[in-house]
């Protein structure tokens, strides 16, 4: 009767972390006057969106910027490091170093996807760019996936930079990966779910150690 | 065998496509209650040998005594495994009572396989849902995905004029003209092929 | 719980800027996010999803004026992508934690700590669930089953605890992303401490 959460399905839909992304902020050049919107949402404390006026570059949501794209009613400027030169330096990065990953920003895959399902003309050498992030998005994963082969037992494994997309790739197989790892390394530990056992087992193991509960919502999030 | 029925009734479950209920095996599952109480009446007679016997029933330690355990452990996980069933199907239940429940009837195909008793917790655990809605004056069972823009580029297929309503705007539907429409609004119409959605 | 007051980093003080000045549809994202991954019941955020609430509700007439006086519907088409996302937000934080209560009744009823941390709302929700599975599982199975066998939570009378609760498995791991350096952390009380770099992501033991 043990409820266990199906670990095969990732943590967020492949929507949900386009929706998130698409909270990131992205400048826009509008072809029109606008007051300013005033939303839930306001990142800046000191406003809120706008006032838009034509040919003024303006910093807006990516979801903003999309929907005024689609009416027409600005272009998109694509951020630096959507520029052939740096995704070119970007990718060797990733083929020179084994373990390590460049920095991208966390929705890389997303935003990029976004930009060019809604503004491909206003991306210089869009098809060049496109295909760059293809080959960032492929050594990287081949990466993600040959360090996981270099895990070993332990109870915390770091890993910089990694992005959104990869981390939900990642998240599920890891779980439970670590999880075997450390069954065999401490067999006394892990709670047969199918006993009563846990509680007594988590009592026994009265050592002392940090709570992640407190301690993520504290530092870390997921 | 000990436990074989049991066994089958989780494994029928477990086979099932996920998150879809097959019929309720009332057979099997009464097959298997009724091999709980044999269990249960071979234990007493057991441990009433036993006790005609002269032995100490806690302490003994005998054949009878072991055959007895077997059967309490057998019970036992008979019990487990008729509450996994009724458990995990119940798990899908609340799952249709989140998409259907709240709405309407489920539909005929779906409650064919529920027994009566679960079509009851169906409805009671709507129930409990809707009660914890309004409290809240909220809805959760909507919004379930991200949202997308609510608005569409559309062309028109076929020359529909101005006769059309819709909820926030009139325009003359030109063959060939383009609008930008509430998907909402567009939706009927390209279902019925007279325009699309315009994409990129 | 910063490393000592008065020797704070350029990138703390910044972060910590950034901390005070998220705004309320961050917090709920951060929340939501937190509850969907961890594997037990969160605190109840309270305050944020009253003041969510009435945010969302003041969006709402606002979007209903624009649509009376049908002037700028540009305007009022932005508006209401704000405040589907919010709505989105706010509906999928509440959800998750109820699919959470339903998965895991029996336990959070249970734990003091883990029913602390429910609103009243989900309290009363609690309640019924338990009853309407209890019900239901009493009529369909343990109503058969001989005297001894018959509790929901025990296996039989001879169970010393509940040996039939559901639980999240918090002896688990998680992904996490370390939003600012942390002092040294003895995980699973291990001799060996680990510090985390911001932007750097983890995979921890959750207990």
């Amino acid at each position: 009767m043990a409820g266990q959460s199906d670990p095969h399905i990732s943590l967020f839909s492949a929507e949900e972390l386009e929706f998130m992304a698409e909270d990131e902020l992205i400048e826009i050049v509008p072809n029109m006057r606008m007051d300013p919107l005033n939303f839930i949402c306001v990142i800046f404390k000191s406003g809120d969106f706008g006032p838009f006026f034509p040919q003024i570059a303006s910093q807006v949501p990516l979801w903003l910027a999309v929907a005024l794209k689609k009416r027409g009613k600005c272009a998109i400027r694509p951020p630096q490091w959507m520029s052939v030169e740096n995704l070119t330096r970007v990718l060797e990065g990733e083929r020179e170093s084994q373990g390590a990953f460049q920095v991208l920003p966390f929705h890389y895959v997303e935003i990029s996807r976004l930009l060019f399902d809604h503004a491909r003309e206003d991306i210089p050498d869009m098809y060049m760019v496109r295909s760059l992030i293809e080959d960032i998005r492929d050594v990287r994963i081949h990466k993600v996936e040959t360090s996981l082969e270099k895990f070993s037992g332990t109870s915390a494994v770091k890993i910089p930079n990694l992005s959104a997309m990869e981390v939900n790739i990642i998240r599920p197989f890891v779980g439970r990966a670590l999880q075997a790892f450390y069954k065999h390394d401490n067999p006394e530990k892990i709670p047969d779910v199918d006993r009563a056992s846990s509680a007594q087992t988590r009592a026994a193991n009265n050592e002392p150690r940090v709570s992640a509960t407190e301690e993520i919502t504290d530092r870390f999030h997921f | 065998m000990h436990g074989r029925k049991a066994y089958e009734l989780v494994k029928e479950f477990a086979n099932g496509d996920k998150g879809h209920l097959k019929i309720f095996n009332n057979e099997l599952f009464e097959q298997v209650i009724e091999e709980c109480n044999e269990h249960h009446n071979a234990l007493q007679s057991l441990i009433r040998k036993m006790q005609e016997e002269g032995l100490e029933v806690q302490t003994a330690r005998n054949a009878d005594h072991y055959g007895a355990f077997i059967h309490h452990l057998s019970l036992i996980r008979n019990k487990r495994c008729l509450m996994a069933y009724v458990h995990n199907r119940a798990e899908i239940i609340r799952e249709l009572a989140w998409k259907v429940g709240l709405l309407h009837e489920l539909p005929g195909e779906i409650q064919e396989k529920f027994s009566d008793l679960e079509e009851q917790y169906f409805k009671d655990h709507s129930k409990s849902l809707k009660s914890y809605m309004s409290q809240l004056s909220l809805d959760v069972n909507v919004d379930m995905v991200p949202p997308k823009d609510p608005y569409i580029k559309v062309r028109v297929l076929e020359d529909l004029g101005s006769g059309i309503i819709l909820s926030d705007k009139s325009a003359n539907f030109a063959r060939h003209s383009m609008h930008f429409l509430k998907r909402t609004d567009a939706e009927q119409y390209i279902a019925r092929g007279l325009m699309e959605e315009l994409t990129g | 719980m910063a490393s000592g007051a008065g020797e704070w980093s350029a990138e703390q003080i910044d972060n910590y800027e950034t901390l005070i000045s998220t705004t309320d549809v961050e917090l709920l994202k951060r929340a939501w996010r937190n509850e969907k991954a961890s594997p037990e019941i969160l605190p109840f955020e309270e305050a944020l999803v009253k003041r969510a609430k009435e945010q969302i509700q003041l969006m709402e007439e606002t979007v209903d004026d624009f649509a009376e006086s049908g002037h700028d519907p540009l305007i009022a088409s932005l508006y209401q992508m704000d405040l589907d996302r919010a709505q989105f937000l706010l509906r999928s934080y509440l959800r998750v934690r109820l699919q959470k209560i339903e998965k895991f009744m029996f336990h959070i009823w249970k734990m003091d700590t883990y029913r602390n941390r429910l609103s009243i709302e989900e309290e009363k929700f609690t309640e019924r669930c338990i009853r309407d599975i209890g019900k239901h599982l009493e009529e369909t199975v343990l109503s058969k089953l001989p005297d001894n066998y018959q509790s929901v939570l025990k296996q039989s009378i001879i169970s010393e605890e509940d040996d039939m609760v559901p639980e999240p498995q918090l002896d688990t791991f998680v992904v996490a992303k370390c939003e600012r350096a942390t002092r040294p952390l003895y995980l699973d009380g291990s001799r060996q401490s680990a510090s985390f770099d911001s932007r750097q992501f983890a995979i921890l033991t959750c207990l």
